[in-house]
């Protein structure tokens, strides 16, 4: 979101009344994107970046700096979208065990500098393992979800994250770990059950960018 | 993992690939990662997780809703 919010932010500095067009998509890509990966379909994200945004049309003078924006569009959208997926208030918080989440010591077989055969690029470049990841994302519970969205989708820093959480940078780094040990075991399973060799011919490089 | 050196070094594993662990740790984690296969190989899966999470971006992005753009229109005139 940083990058398009300061991609916005220099168009409305620059004062030129035909770029505003592009600052508001810059906007709506920010907004919507993040609610895509924090709620998972289309219409929550497309209601969270319309509420978001109205709401910022109201409170547009108060931001000193793109990153000031940044935390407030995070925050706003944050609550927007967990107001479309909540379906309870009273569902506990599930906690991540560290300890259910380490793997089984595997001796032997080569310690491979890349033991799935596949390059980050390619994971997202592929439909299938593409969906992967975006299936682990959802199927995490959900505070460890935002953090690792805001941290490792979103690239704020662990006091950034802090901010829009109103947790610690400790509980950051702690729900961060977590997820991403999660998600990796999660990638795992698919890697390990579709080697490289089984894959190919089914992987296509058809996702198409906005 | 049984070897409770393993699970220390499992535990730090974010904060050393986000080069936020105290050098000291560093050290003895990376003495650890040369005689351990199985760690070598949960970090080099860890990373290219957290390297397809930067990566990823949103396919499909519909445009701004007329509500939308017209408040915001509205407000950036005030400017």
């Amino acid at each position: 979101m940083n990058a398009q919010v300061e991609q916005a932010l220099d168009i409305l500095k620059r004062g030129d009344p035909a770029a505003l067009d592009r600052a508001i998509e810059a906007l709506q890509t920010a907004v919507y994107s993040f609610g895509m990966k924090v709620c998972g379909n289309a219409h929550d994200a497309e209601e969270t970046a319309q509420e978001t945004l109205i709401r910022l049309a109201r409170s547009l003078k108060q931001f000193p700096n793109a990153r000031a924006l940044a935390v407030w569009l995070y925050k706003v959208a944050k609550t927007q979208c967990l107001m479309s997926r909540r379906q309870s208030k009273f569902a506990p918080a599930q906690m991540l065990s560290l300890d259910e989440l380490m793997p089984p010591h595997e001796e032997g077989g080569p310690a491979a500098a890349n033991p799935w055969g596949v390059t980050p690029e390619e994971i997202v470049l592929s439909r299938e393992s593409r969906e992967r990841l975006e299936k682990a994302v959802l199927a995490l519970p959900e505070h460890y979800r935002l953090v690792l969205i805001l941290r490792d989708m979103e690239g704020l820093n662990t006091k950034e994250v802090a901010k829009v959480l109103d947790i610690s940078k400790d509980t950051v780094k702690m729900r961060l770990h977590r997820a991403r040990v999660f998600l990796r075991n999660e990638l795992e399973k698919y890697f390990r059950r579709e080697p490289p060799a089984a894959r190919q011919g089914r992987t296509t490089t058809s996702v198409n960018y906005a | 993992m049984p070897d409770p050196r393993c699970k220390k070094i499992f535990a730090a594993l974010s904060e050393y690939v986000d080069g936020e662990l105290p050098v000291k740790n560093c050290r003895e984690l990376e003495r650890h990662l040369q005689g351990c296969k199985p760690c070598l190989a949960f970090i080099a899966n860890l990373q290219t997780t957290i390297q397809a999470c930067r990566q990823y971006r949103v396919a499909r992005i519909p445009k701004p809703s007329p509500t939308v753009r017209a408040a915001l229109l509205k407000a950036l005139g005030k400017l």
